[in-house]
């Protein structure tokens, strides 16, 4: 391969460029990060001094704040469980059996991640409403999970791929039923994959805001619909201070799905003496 | 009569195990069939004929007539504008950045796309928020700027298009540089090299060869990212003015503050027949950019 001969000045500009970019896509980030330990939130960066007041404020009595957050990781929570159920029976029927109309139903796997939220949001707000269900947590994760489970079924559908189907075929030659291929052989090498879907699908269902607002009440508020209110009606500044929380989040689970990864990938080639080839499909790689 | 026998064999069984292995997928795809059919297809249909249905029980269009006119129809309009200029800007930045990571080495390609995967999963409201800090009178930006004595500083960067454009495209470009991303990953370096040898200036090389090969991916990376662009809310309501109002803030407005739920359905309806406009758009330009491939391989 011929790599193309380039300027230094041409490489200077391009390495300058992306790093503009690059910042572009950070500062949003950092700045919320560092105003969160600033003493005068609106002002000033970087900040003269530094506090822990805003995390203190964010706990303190009367403070919206803790509910919100509970609110939140329970329906979250609650999603996350349906989500990995859908998820797993749908990779299961999408890659080991033979599924009449299986692109329809990758079409309506991929549909809700295509339509634009608030349609959906509106379409549960219609459903949602006559059965006088509004402000039901039960009713959000059920929303929720509209928009998590199809990440989840791609994520095990790249991740059953992913499992080289010969060890099942073993497994069963030697005598094994199904149910103990399943427990013994598929489960373990799929584990990785399943902590990644249901992180993901946490995350997706802890930030959903359109389907929270519609279905919310005005005691059932999701922490995002919190964050808004608050940026749009009565500015808080411990909502830095949640908002930096939700970043040390995102980045943790993030963190924690590349470490299951990592931990999960040298697993099947212990088992395969042969190389394996099948790699590892990208989600939705099939669709579209 | 051996072969017949070995041909046969096993192909009653294998029927057999074939149609066990459908009653499987069957009862297996169940769960999520039924599920989205029930709390995503049903709803959507319900909003369509919601958006068809008189006060009185009547079929109307009367819901479309006022989405498409007056005040509403120049909602509809800055949408479009908003998304198209979101769109334009993440393809450009993110053709530059896709590109630029992969020339990079293995470690500085692996710390550039950590940055731009980490905001991906970071909540669009948060970045939002961010921004606001980084726009204002006093924030970072126009304090850089009047510090660098540019003149005019500080510029009004909030309450107005550019503030809506550089939120919703910083939302957006994480997205379309991992699609480009995977573009350019697809593209075969060798004819580029063949282009060079043959002696192609660089400009050429760039303009004759790389861009025909991505210009399918570019197309219907941009697409997406209108299509998405088209449902922004939370940006647009917190960075925009009056004149940013777009579409999903009409349809939360119509719905919380109105209670005008008929009029809601049909601008929802409205935004769903624009992505499914663009979908079909987007598998017009993939399908196209196959045939291309199979030709220049050949």
């Amino acid at each position: 391969m011929m790599e193309l001969r380039r300027t230094l000045t041409g490489r200077i500009a391009l390495t300058a460029i992306a790093t503009v970019i690059l910042l572009f896509l950070a500062l949003p980030i950092v700045v919320i990060l560092v105003t969160s330990f600033s003493n005068n939130a609106f002002a000033a960066f970087p900040p003269d001094s530094w506090t822990l007041g805003w995390y203190k404020a964010l706990f303190a009595d009367g403070s919206k704040w803790p509910a919100a957050l509970s609110l939140s990781a329970f329906v979250a929570a609650l999603s996350t469980v349906f989500s990995l159920i859908i998820g797993v029976t749908a990779a299961t029927a999408l890659t080991r059996s033979e599924l009449p109309l299986r692109s329809a139903v990758y079409a309506l796997v991929l549909g809700p991640l295509l339509i634009p939220q608030i349609v959906t949001a509106l379409g549960l707000f219609l459903l949602f409403e006559p059965a006088s269900m509004l402000g039901s947590p039960i009713a959000i994760a059920l929303g929720h999970t509209v928009l998590a489970s199809p990440i989840a079924v791609l994520i095990l559908v790249a991740t059953l791929r992913g499992i080289d189907e010969r060890l099942e075929d073993a497994a069963a030659s030697m005598g094994a039923g199904r149910l103990t291929i399943a427990r013994r052989i598929t489960f373990p090498l799929a584990a990785p994959g399943m902590i990644a879907a249901a992180i993901f699908s946490f995350i997706t269902s802890f930030d959903e805001f359109y389907i929270s607002q519609f279905l919310s009440s005005v005691d059932t508020v999701t922490l995002p619909v919190q964050i808004y209110n608050s940026l749009t009606f009565d500015i808080d500044p411990s909502v830095t201070a949640i908002s930096a929380i939700l970043i040390a989040f995102a980045i943790l689970a993030l963190a924690l799905v590349a470490l299951v990864r990592w931990l999960g990938s040298g697993r099947q080639d212990s088992l395969l003496s042969v190389e394996n080839t099948a790699g590892i499909a990208a989600p939705g790689g099939e669709a579209v | 009569m051996a072969a017949t026998l070995t041909a046969n064999a096993p192909a009653r069984p294998r029927k057999l195990l074939a149609s066990r292995r459908t009653r499987v997928g069957i009862l297996y795809a169940l769960p999520v069939v039924v599920y989205l059919l029930v709390l995503f297809v049903y709803p959507i249909l319900s909003t369509l004929f919601l958006s068809l249905k008189n006060t009185d029980g009547s079929l109307t269009l009367h819901w479309y007539v006022d989405a498409l006119t007056g005040i509403n129809l120049s909602v509809l309009l800055t949408t479009v504008r908003i998304s198209a200029e979101t769109a334009l800007f993440s393809l450009v930045f993110g053709f530059v950045l896709a590109n630029a990571i992969s020339r990079l080495k293995p470690l500085w390609a692996g710390v550039a796309m950590l940055i731009v995967v980490v905001p991906h999963f970071i909540s669009a409201l948060v970045r939002t928020y961010g921004w606001i800090i980084l726009l204002g009178d006093k924030g970072l930006v126009n304090d850089t700027l009047a510090k660098l004595w540019v003149p005019g500083a500080p510029f009004q960067l909030l309450y107005n298009e550019i503030g809506v454009v550089i939120g919703t495209t910083s939302v957006m470009l994480p997205y379309t540089v991992l699609l480009l991303y995977s573009v350019m990953r697809g593209v075969d370096r060798r004819l580029l090299a063949a282009a060079a040898s043959m002696g192609a200036g660089r400009v050429t090389i760039f303009r004759r060869v790389y861009l025909p090969l991505v210009a399918p991916g570019l197309a219907s990376a941009g697409l997406l990212s209108f299509i998405l662009s088209l449902g922004y809310y939370i940006t647009p309501a917190l960075m925009g003015g009056p004149d940013q109002t777009m579409i999903a803030s009409l349809i939360n407005q119509q719905v919380m503050k109105q209670n005008q739920w008929n009029g809601a359905a049909a601008e929802g309806v409205v935004l769903l027949l624009l992505t499914f406009a663009g979908l079909l758009l987007v598998k017009v330009v993939t399908s196209f950019g196959a045939s291309r491939k199979k030709r220049s391989a050949s």
